[in-house]
């Protein structure tokens, strides 16, 4: 129980950080202390896949997110003290009204009796791919197919207009020259 | 009920509850998504919680928590497809400078 409390608040509190600092690099870098504090939460809960699986998952998704970040910010070590903020009221009134509101549930629900028994790692493994090679296989699948065509379509999507296109109105003038010009002029005229 | 069960659920209800606020006052497109993130998370914990104090015998509980992590990748990989065109096209991934989006 302890285990649990403890790495609760370390999320919780890393969450909070997230919007606290200035820092875009600090945020990116709480969100995954946060994330990795849920991690252990998960093992200590004797969930030991996921729990690995989240914080393996987090590390390279909240590294990427520092990346970008850094790239798309106009002051991304906060040395400026820019407030990025706004409608805090309602944000902050939305945020505690859903907080109160998850944890009404949480106490007034009769959840029925709690489980004492955990089947151990390895069962828990063998039983996960069975339901994902099993009953859930057409969900699992599904899950798959929309994380390719979300690849496909953040690709497309973030791809210059016309960079690679010979049709473009943004197609940069071919001179004669340039080899490489005059073979892909040869590619458009066949 | 148990302690355990009541703390869990109480963490995912605070993330959840620090993702919205984040969500609703960042003017910032990737501080959005982290918003998200957390309020995702915080969905996370309630399933595992569920699964390992009501249910620990069916593995769909498990389940059901890899389809969120699903989610949560995807959202970040259309989240940064709309960013970098965003990015190119204004010079700027501030969401209220992007009201001529608006339906």
């Amino acid at each position: 129980m302890f285990f649990i409390g403890f790495f609760g608040l370390a999320a919780v509190w890393f969450g909070i950080v997230v919007f606290r600092t200035f820092s875009m690099v600090r945020s990116a870098l709480a969100l995954l202390f946060s994330q990795t504090a849920l991690g252990a939460m998960f093992l200590s809960m004797q969930a030991e896949f996921l729990g690995v699986l989240q914080i393996m998952m987090m590390a390279t998704e909240m590294s990427i997110m520092a990346i970008f970040m850094v790239m798309f910010m106009m002051d991304p070590g906060g040395l400026g003290e820019m407030d990025m903020t706004h409608q805090k009221r309602l944000s902050l009134g939305a945020g505690i009204v859903s907080f109160v509101a998850a944890v009404a549930v949480a106490v007034f629900v009769d959840w029925g009796p709690v489980a004492t028994v955990v089947p151990d790692a390895a069962q828990q493994t063998i039983d996960l791919g069975l339901e994902l090679l099993g009953r859930s296989m057409l969900i699992f699948e599904t899950a798959g197919i929309t994380i390719l065509t979300a690849m496909i379509a953040a690709t497309a999507v973030a791809i210059q207009p016309g960079a690679n296109s010979t049709t473009s109105h943004r197609r940069r003038p071919v001179s004669t020259n340039n080899p490489l010009d005059s073979g892909m002029r040869r590619n458009d005229e066949r | 009920m148990s302690i355990e069960l009541l703390l869990a659920l109480i963490t995912g209800a605070a993330l959840f509850g620090v993702g919205v606020y984040g969500a609703l006052s960042q003017t910032n497109l990737v501080m959005i998504m982290m918003g998200v993130e957390l309020m995702l998370a915080g969905a996370m914990v309630n399933l595992v919680a569920f699964w390992r104090y009501l249910h620990p015998d069916n593995p769909a509980g498990q389940m059901f928590v890899l389809i969120i992590m699903t989610v949560m990748a995807i959202e970040m990989a259309v989240g940064f497809g709309v960013a970098i065109a965003r990015f190119r096209a204004k010079g700027s991934v501030e969401m209220e400078e992007a009201a001529e989006l608006k339906g």
